[in-house]
């Protein structure tokens, strides 16, 4: 999140959007209610009615996977109505400041740019190179080089925009961003959004007025998304049709607004933050490829793309680019060798790098994401597994293809309360037979298994950060039952082991284990476990010499003196050893109580509640909203903490005047954004497996629906895996419903949590499939039936629940339905009745940028069974 | 003392029913085996388990849907007619004006599992033996006694479940009601008058029927029945057959005596 | 079966037991015999049941005695009582339809002897008078208590009590106890309602019944042909002259048939 939980409470209108936040985020509704009271509008937009559509001031139906389409048609609107204004009531409707100077919507684009409308290049922009030189998986791969502005180090501007001074689309810059995004959207008119989403177009433009209202100055407008936004093929440009969106809208950075990833579990935020993840370090340092010969070429190549880029012709002149705000202050440079201290501590030299050849390094393009880890190991490749935490045999995509890929494992270690389905996935339900109680063969699988049982986390202490990036600590209610350790003390344990097998060896594969720092034992219960307070002492991080806390990221330096395991996290402690993280005032002391309650617990970065504040200030200081202020400035920074502490701009002196978005290299937030793998902007494209032979908007058909995918009909650089034959791909004319997965209130992820206990059983026991009347009497399916869902990779058993909050649509003049299944469910522990798992559904296909799997849209059957 | 009371707001409530298993938690009652019934909704009913439930309908009005939830518990009726028909008392008005129950007094009779216009208490046991009592919500009165909220109170995300006195939730309430008045010309504080004045006050925004609230709960005739009219003319019947019994004896003793000395 | 004979044995019983339900024949008077084995023990079941029922109903209808109620043993109870009371005389009329045929059949022939019943029982009871005269305006009459068959009309009245008052009790119970779940919460309230009316009147007429078969100064003695199965010839043709008379005439016949 960019903000918080607490500040959805300050928003104007709220757009849940790829979420179902009411269900999935039960407690965001007491700030979500909060808002409505104060007369807030809330904007529910899903292909079903949920929980959160009940409540929903506006419920926007629209057909599964199509949110570009929505958000496409919603920024048409926004620009279409900043048109058709006359420069007076423009400013007036909407912050034109923000919109055009802290934003690169004026920015020149070089003129070899061509957009997707391009009849050359249908659905694709300029420099598709297909499939040849796109990594293993991906569809196709692009040459980014024309994507970029005009002039790459000091961009110009369109003065007609930044001065308003324009009236129509050609009195601007074809080249200008602004005027390129309304050429990618011009298309997604409420005629042609409804034929694509299915969304009415007078509730469409409902929305749209909604929300749009939320761009006058003072206004603030949030989106809450979730995995309906991310977990497509497009997820990423998803989330980037709402970035683009709430940048128009100057909604980024001011209470009441951003765009709010509201986190699937409580802790995934500290889990990226911390690197579980395989492209990055810790805090979001890029992994180590193969090209990175040396700690240098590293540092360079990382270099090059963090360089101040200042666009002339903004009243701000200067970017921060905190990564690398000049070669005197090249953060990036101490945060990697602080980390690197971190770990080798004293065997971390600037003579060897800091021990950077011991950083395992990645093959560039290579997928090390789950659905990439899942291909290897079906090719044998990978070997063994460590599972922990998870749940893949029912939370992975295609999960029957993936535990099959599992029968080529040698050994398999699962952490976990319970034995979960991956643990037993050797004794799983025979995917090639009609009834899911009979088992595969076991005898043929030669996996070794070990289940190591796991403490929950009432049993054991640490931080979780939550979704509004708030470490929280939490301690030990009781000790853990049986055998049952703390993950840290079985990682504690595992390592020293490895360490010990180890021992006396040297050489590239030994050092970096006999080298590697691991002191975490203190006193008392910790005199022979790994004490989670010295973990997070290691990641706040402190002075080598003496051991002494750093003050924060702004402590660290280049020359080994300091050491620190996540920069972001720099800066939990205070100065003399209190974690903050343990911080518990319930006063709110932020200016207006806009409620920061800045002094409970304690978030990254610097303890600032909501990222990009000063967007929410103008020129001179001044929050857009003096209700609620973020920051202000009155000779100093009152409030929050200030992204940057300079000056604001009119105040401060020339060359000093720093632009807002402190991490970009332009110092503007990206409207324009070439760093995605399938375009700068987001383009409409259908599903993998979609029930249309056009794409409506692109005018791409499926050339080729039993293949991997069409270019411009499917996102042109998607992953589709292939799982060894397991991951098919289905035809509408074998199954014509869109299928869906998603969670419930009731049940927590693979289930195991959940399933396992009577209280929450009680109230979600099975397996169900919903669907909509319509399709419900055509099938003969009654409310309560036994039915079986399938698509071309497998099937699931359940309940039906026929329903009327499942509708059916037109979509290019034919009828789509939905089906939807939730996938908590599996064949281990209680509630098991139907061993059945939604995700024996979902395609092995994953998302152009992180591959993150395909779960929300796909093609399916139904029938009684 | 002043009488307590929950509001119960239905516009706030997302169904995620914490309030359901926070009850169970508080008062160690098991969880019930369930199936999907092709509804959340679970379990089907209250029961000597389950003291509190929300209830899922699905409502359409010109093509536009809409899923209603509706908190199922004890009422804490004024006029309570469980209180009426317990033949043990152990159903009772607490001073804080909520229906108490000691279920160690109860005697598993389920007049009140029958009396209740809310259909609320429920018999555990074996109902062919006969050995049960009924159970209902307590309102939390170990907690409320103690200076806690109610554990659903506690545990509700949203705000859709407060506690505090009754004449203060009241006024809340009407106050909420008025101002959803302006888009929801139906909307209807519950409670505020039915049986004598509940002690669960409920916020809709539509009439009650769509909430599947009884529009007018009475106590049922059946129910006081037996004690107010029954029970007196038991008696009377009972004690005239006795004290007309007791004098035939005297009377028909004496002639047949005399008549025998006559012989 | 003989129907006349001397009481040989007679019932052990003590003076108190004499005073408290009347003198048993004295030994060499002549009995008839009224009650057969299979209808004294099919009494006396049903008279524990019946007891039974009656103080476990006392607890759970009167709020008063609802203590003993506490704990669900009083539904227990209530329960197997009704399963003897209800089950033994299933038994009986399954064991012997035609008995139970005649028996049934005797509580509704009604004759010329039961309208004289009806007018002389006030007096008779009440009153303890063989014989009264009305004297209205000159108008004078002499009522006179009819000879009576095996049972008399206020037997006759008590019996229709039980058969009625029974069915009553048993459906409205069986609606309670086994089809609770299919009724409405109003039919139910209801079925209790006329089971406490059945309640009730079964209770003040088992008072009457006790009474009159105990205590009424009439009929002292009379508790015993319950118990021993036989009655003093003297007190048969007294009371129920008919039945006196058909079963001594007949004698070595098959006699009306007990009950």
């Amino acid at each position: 999140m960019t903000n918080h939980w607490i500040d959805l409470r300050n928003a104007d209108c709220i757009m849940v959007i790829g979420s179902n936040a009411a269900e999935n985020h039960p407690i965001s509704f007491r700030w979500v209610t909060a808002a409505k009271e104060r007369g807030a509008k809330l904007v529910s937009v899903d292909p079903r009615f949920t929980r959160t559509s009940s409540k929903a001031d506006l419920y926007a139906p629209i057909r599964s996977g199509t949110d570009i389409t929505f958000i496409g048609g919603l920024i048409r609107y926004i620009l279409n109505d900043m048109q058709s204004l006359t420069p007076a009531e423009r400013a007036k409707k909407y912050n034109l400041t923000y919109a055009t100077q802290y934003t690169n919507a004026a920015l020149i684009v070089n003129d070899g740019f061509e957009g997707w409308n391009d009849s050359r290049h249908p659905g694709l922009f300029v420099g598709f190179s297909g499939n040849s030189g796109a990594a293993p998986g991906k569809l196709g791969a692009y040459d980014k080089s024309n994507w970029n502005y005009a002039n790459t180090t000091n961009p110009n501007v369109d003065t007609a925009l930044v001065n308003n001074t324009w009236t129509d689309w050609t009195d601007l810059n074809p080249n200008c961003v602004l005027r390129l995004l309304w050429e990618n959207y011009k298309d997604l008119t409420p005629d042609m959004v409804e034929d694509v989403t299915g969304c009415p177009q007078d509730t469409f433009l409902q929305v749209c007025q909604t929300y749009a209202a939320t761009g006058a100055p003072g206004k603030a407008g949030t989106i809450m998304y979730a995995m309906g936004t991310t977990q497509h093929t497009y997820g990423t440009q998803n989330i980037r049709g709402y970035a683009i969106m709430q940048l128009l809208l100057g909604n980024i950075g001011v209470a009441g607004g951003g765009i709010n990833a509201l986190r699937g579990t409580s802790n995934v935020q500290g889990s990226t933050d911390m690197c579980l993840l395989s492209h990055i370090l810790p805090g979001y340092l890029a992994v180590v490829d193969h090209t990175d010969q040396t700690f240098d070429d590293y540092i360079a190549r990382n270099r090059a793309s963090k360089l101040p880029v200042n666009p002339s012709g903004l009243a701000g002149d200067k970017s921060a680019s905190w990564w690398w705000l000049s070669d005197e202050a090249q953060n990036y440079k101490k945060y990697l060798v602080s980390l690197l201290k971190a770990w080798w501590m004293d065997h971390a030299t600037a003579g060897n790098g800091f021990c950077f050849d011991y950083l395992p390094k990645v093959t560039k393009g290579h997928d090390y994401t789950h659905i990439g880890t899942f291909e290897a190991m079906a090719q044998g490749v990978i070997k063994g597994m460590m599972v922990w935490g998870q749940n893949p045999a029912v939370g992975g995509p295609d999960s029957q293809g993936e535990r099959h890929a599992m029968d080529n494992l040698e050994w398999l270690m699962v952490a976990d309360l319970f034995e979960t389905e991956t643990a037993a996935f050797w004794k799983r339900p025979d995917p090639e037979s009609a009834d899911p109680t009979k088992r595969v063969d076991s005898s043929q699988i030669n996996t070794e298994v070990f289940l190591l049982p796991a403490a929950c986390s009432y049993e054991k202490q640490g931080s979780i950060s939550n979704s509004g990036r708030w470490a929280q600590w939490r301690y030990k209610a009781i000790t853990p039952i049986g055998q049952a350790k703390a993950d840290l003390a079985i990682m504690d344990e595992l390592m020293l082991k490895v360490k010990e097998k180890y021992a006396g060896e040297t050489g590239p594969l030994a050092d970096p284990i006999n080298k590697l720092h691991w002191d975490y034992y203190t006193s008392g219960d910790y005199a022979n476990e790994a004490d989670p307070n010295a973990v997070a002492f290691e990641i706040h991080g402190y002075y080598v010499a003496d051991k002494s806390p750093v003050k924060n990221f702004v402590s660290l330096a280049t020359d080994g003196s300091t050491c620190c395991g996540n920069w972001l996290y720099s800066g939990m402690f205070t100065t003399d050893g209190r974690n903050r993280a343990k911080d518990r005032d319930p006063v709110d002391a932020s200016l207006n109580q806009i409620g920061l309650y800045s002094n409970w617990s304690w978030c990254w970065p610097i303890n600032r509640r909501i990222i990009y504040n000063r967007a929410s200030v103008d020129f001179d200081g001044q929050p857009w909203d003096s209700e609620h202020p973020v920051i202000q400035y009155n000779g100093g920074w009152a409030g929050d903490v200030p992204d940057g502490g300079w000056a604001p701009i009119n105040l401060a002196a020339a060359g000093e005047k720093y632009l807002p978005f402190i991490m970009q290299p332009e110092g503007v937030a990206h409207i324009w954004g070439p760093g995605r793998a399938e375009g700068p902007f987001p383009v409409v494209y259908e599903p993998w497996e979609s029930p249309l032979d056009k794409n409506l908007v692109t005018g791409v058909a499926n050339s080729d629906p039993t293949g991997k995918g069409t270019p411009g009909f499917n996102n042109p650089c998607c992953y589709v895996g292939n799982l060894e034959g397991w991951n098919k791909r289905g035809t509408p004319s074998q199954f014509p419903y869109v299928g869906m997965t998603y969670r419930v209130s009731e049940h927590w992820q693979a289930g195991q949590m959940t399933r396992n206990h009577p209280w929450l059983n009680e109230l979600q026991p099975e397996v169900f499939a919903e669907l909509g009347p319509e399709l419900a009497a055509e099938k003969g399916i009654r409310n309560g039936d036994k039915i079986r869902v399938a698509t071309a990779r497998g099937y699931v058993l359940g309940v039906a629940i026929v329903t009327k909050r499942f509708r059916r649509m037109t979509i290019g003049g034919k009828s789509v339905d939905h089906i939807g299944v939730p996938w908590h469910w599996g064949f281990t522990g209680r509630s098991s009745a139907f061993h059945s798992s939604g995700n024996i559904l979902t395609p092995h296909v994953g998302d152009a940028n992180t591959t993150i799997p395909e779960y929300k849209t796909f093609l399916c059957n139904i029938e009684k069974a | 003392m002043a009488d307590k009371a929950i509001l119960y707001d239905a516009t706030k409530c997302t169904a995620c029913r914490g309030c359901q298993v926070a009850c169970k938690e508080w008062n160690d009652l098991p969880g019930e085996l369930t199936t999907n019934r092709g509804t959340y909704e679970n379990p089907p009913d209250l029961s000597a388990n389950t003291w509190i439930k929300i209830r899922f309908t699905e409502v359409e009005t010109t093509g536009d849907i809409r899923w209603l939830f509706t908190r199922r518990a004890c009422m804490h009726c004024t006029d309570a007619a469980c209180v009426e028909v317990c033949p043990t008392k152990a159903l009772y008005h607490h001073e804080m004006g909520f229906v108490a129950y000691r279920r160690d007094l109860c005697s598993g009779c389920g007049y009140c599992v029958e009396a209740c216009p809310f259909a609320v208490p429920k018999s555990g046991g074996n109902n062919l033996t006969g050995i049960r009592v009924a159970n209902k919500c307590l309102f939390c009165e170990d907690r409320i006694t103690n200076g806690e909220i109610p554990a659903c109170v506690k545990t509700c995300p949203t705000g859709a479940l407060v506690f505090g006195d009754r004449d203060d939730l009241v006024a809340e309430g009407r106050a909420r009601v008025q101002s959803l008045k302006a888009e929801y010309p139906n909307a209807y504080l519950y409670g505020d008058t039915e049986l004598g004045g509940l002690h669960v006050l409920y916020v809709l925004d539509d009439l009650p029927e769509v909430y599947g609230l009884p529009t007018n709960p009475k106590v049922p005739v059946a129910a006081t029945a037996w004690q107010d009219v029954l029970q007196p003319i038991g008696w009377g019947l009972a004690g005239i057959a006795v004290v007309g019994l007791g004098l035939n004896y005297l009377i028909a003793r004496r002639k047949v005596k005399v008549g025998s000395e006559e012989h | 079966m003989e129907t006349i004979e001397a009481a040989e044995q007679k019932p052990k019983s003590t003076p108190f037991l004499h005073s408290l339900f009347g003198a048993p024949p004295t030994p060499g008077e002549p009995v008839v015999q009224r009650y057969s084995r299979t209808v004294r023990v099919l009494h006396w079941v049903n008279a524990v049941a019946w007891v039974v029922l009656i103080v476990t109903g006392l607890f759970l209808f009167v709020p008063q005695f609802g203590d003993a109620a506490v704990g669900g043993l009083s539904r227990l109870f209530h329960r197997i009582g009704a399963v003897v009371m209800v089950g033994w005389a299933l038994i009986y009329v399954v064991g012997d339809p035609r008995s139970t045929w005649a028996g049934i059949k005797d509580a509704f022939k009604w004759g010329k002897c039961d309208l004289g019943w009806l007018v002389a029982a006030i007096p008779y009871y009440f009153f303890g008078k063989e014989e009264s005269t009305i004297r209205i305006r000159g108008f004078s009459r002499t009522i006179e208590m009819p000879p009576q068959h095996h049972m008399n009309t206020g037997q006759k009245l008590w019996w229709l009590f039980v058969l009625g008052g029974g069915a009553l009790m048993i459906i409205t119970g069986a609606l309670m106890w086994f089809f609770k779940d299919l009724i409405s919460p109003g039919a139910f309230m209801w079925s209790a309602f006329f089971h406490d009316i059945g309640f009730i009147i079964l209770l003040v007429f088992a008072f009457v019944h006790v009474y009159l078969s105990v205590f009424h100064p009439k009929m002292r003695g009379i508790f015993w042909s319950m118990w021993g199965g036989t009655i003093s010839a003297e007190y048969a043709s007294s009371h129920h002259k008919k039945w006196y008379d058909d079963v001594t005439e007949k004698e070595g016949s098959e006699p009306t048939k007990d009950e």
